[in-house]
């Protein structure tokens, strides 16, 4: 490292100015904006005027509020764990040394890069009630006796947007779990078969313990991706059938930019702005403040 | 041994299983834009029958896709170039010992943190303020340099050799020429990896461009794509040759070099 003179002073200056402009506009003014907003009414015509917390009153009576929170948890907790889980399964598999393992590896991360909206508008096709496929498959295997309407259901639709995050994600933790499984070292299963440990042991007591940064990264991310969903919902379902399927994005773009209530909708993102920071941060301190940067690199 | 081979097996049929599975969805659609039997045809066939593409030149002639399609590579490249440039000088000044740099960059490794989606609120006022709402400008503008991709080029700088750089300031080197002459040569993955991810975050984007465009002419191909849904409903063929036309820019890059594709997006664990 060099010490800094005048003229190198303007540069580095000079160098980082494009950059943290980008971040005070659209990251610094809108949070600490966003707070301000949300002890306001204002429907985006007058000057806006201070209520107090009377937003937040408003929000703790709204139903629908309740509802697109739930909905948001159970959209995490009924996709992740089983993305995770499986994703578990498939980067051991694809990281012995078989035949095409690059392929499967390859096959199954295309999903995740693709356009969300396309995907929404594939799956809401593949799951439609006369034309799609899902329900052709199911009455052909015998296992529906009459076509499901699954996106209009109010049982199926959360559970079948859930299943194309899944079928987007999954991809994403098999290569992220597969990072850390490179990352055990060979040495430790040798010894453990000398001691003459089996292949479950060797998972429980060797892999499992080890992927545990990796298995925490993928909850870590599974959280941030779920909380800020938003294209798969809007596309497939815009939050219905009635609520059934709204979260809190959606909710929070609809009281926005379609009813204009902006105090409202601010005091929601500063709910889930609060939320996910108290989960970064409880996630930091866990796992020793490693959370959120990835290492991947060849 | 047998067993041994039986147990290979297994883990084929499984890996092959689930191929298929995620492949299903994409081959499907890659059918039906062909063919449109899947929409009318009871059975459905496994191998298209008289593909056509009709569909793709409704597409072209039913909505302004050219249009479209310029306005997603116009603001993608834009994004890509700025935060070549914005990302790659804030790293080379990251290089430097300089007062505030450790609170710098506490400031980047929260800011990272911050999904776009808890900000669109204000930005969209900003953007309206600034008069940027239906503008490439606009659309670029919040995408135009990302914190991940600062960090993805500063690892790059920090394993060149410093006796690199001191050789060439002897030389009497302008920074400027080191950045681009020296440093960024060396950082060739580096630079893939901000092209990669800034280009599918940009590609991709959706929720932007909905809040801050209106007028039909500036809407980029994801925003056009749900308009269409909303106008022609999902059982014609058109639907899905758009669906095409729109991913397979991605799928492109990503056959193109699959592995720094993957390691590339797998870096943006979390977009910032």
């Amino acid at each position: 490292m060099s010490k800094v003179n005048r003229g190198r002073g303007v540069l580095i200056a000079l160098f980082l100015a494009p950059s943290l402009l980008v971040f005070t506009i659209y990251r610094i003014i809108p949070i600490v904006w966003n707070v301000v907003l949300s002890f306001q009414r204002w429907k985006l015509i007058g000057i806006p005027r201070f209520v107090g917390f009377s937003n937040y009153l408003a929000l703790s009576q709204d139903p629908v509020f309740w509802e697109s929170f739930r909905n948001t948890l159970y959209y995490f907790f009924g996709g992740t764990p089983i993305a995770i889980g499986a994703a578990v399964v498939l980067s051991l598999l694809v990281n012995k040394p078989l035949k095409g393992r690059n392929i499967y590896r390859a096959l199954i991360f295309l999903p995740y890069p693709i356009t969300p909206v396309a995907i929404a508008i594939i799956w809401k096709w593949l799951y439609d009630e006369k034309v799609g496929l899902i329900n052709y498959v199911l009455r052909s295997l015998g296992l529906l006796r009459e076509s499901i309407g699954f996106l209009s259901s109010f049982t199926w639709a959360l559970p079948s947007v859930i299943f194309t995050t899944i079928w987007q994600s999954l991809g994403y933790y098999v290569i992220l779990l597969l990072a850390g499984l490179q990352t055990i070292p060979d040495e430790l299963y040798e010894a453990a078969e000398i001691d003459g440990a089996t292949g479950m042991r060797k998972f429980q007591w060797i892999t499992l313990p080890l992927l545990k940064p990796s298995l925490f990264l993928c909850f870590i991310v599974g959280i941030m991706n779920s909380f800020t969903t938003f294209d798969v919902i809007y596309v497939m379902t815009n939050g219905g059938p009635g609520n059934a399927t709204e979260i809190l994005v959606t909710y929070i773009y609809k009281k926005a930019f379609t009813f204009n209530e902006i105090g409202p909708a601010a005091a929601m993102t500063l709910i889930l702005f609060l939320f996910l920071l108290v989960v970064t941060m409880v996630s930091n301190k866990i796992s020793g403040g490693e959370a959120g940067g990835v290492h991947y690199y060849e | 041994m047998n067993r041994k081979i039986l147990f290979r097996l297994m883990e084929h049929a499984i890996l092959i299983l689930v191929s298929v599975l995620i492949m299903i969805p994409i081959y499907w659609v890659l059918k039906t834009s062909l063919t449109g039997e899947n929409l009318f045809n009871y059975p459905p066939s496994l191998i298209p029958k008289d593909p056509h593409i009709y569909y793709f030149v409704d597409v072209y002639y039913w909505i302004p896709f050219l249009r479209f399609f310029f306005n997603s590579v116009f603001v993608s490249f834009v994004v890509v170039v700025a935060n070549l440039f914005f990302n790659s000088m804030a790293a080379y000044a990251l290089r430097y010992s300089f007062p505030g740099k450790r609170l710098l960059i506490l400031f980047y490794l929260s800011m990272m943190m911050i999904p776009f989606q808890t900000t669109i609120i204000p930005a969209f006022l900003l953007t309206k303020y600034m008069g940027l709402l239906n503008s490439y400008l606009g659309l670029a503008f919040p995408l135009a340099s990302t914190i991940i991709n600062i960090f993805v080029f500063k690892a790059a700088f920090d394993s060149i050799p410093g006796s690199l750089f001191d050789a060439a300031v002897m030389d009497g080197m302008k920074e400027q020429t080191i950045l681009f002459k020296i440093y960024l040569p060396l950082a060739k993955p580096a630079i893939a990896t901000n092209i990669i991810l800034t280009f599918v975050w940009s590609w991709n984007n959706f929720i932007w461009p909905l809040i801050i465009i209106s007028e039909k002419e500036m809407q980029t191909l994801p925003l056009g794509l749900s308009t269409f849904l909303s106008y022609f409903e999902s059982t014609n063929g058109q639907m899905y040759a758009f669906v095409i036309m729109v991913i397979s820019p991605i799928i492109l890059v990503f056959f193109m070099n699959q592995r720094r594709f993957i390691s590339g997006i797998i870096s943006g664990a979390i977009k910032g």
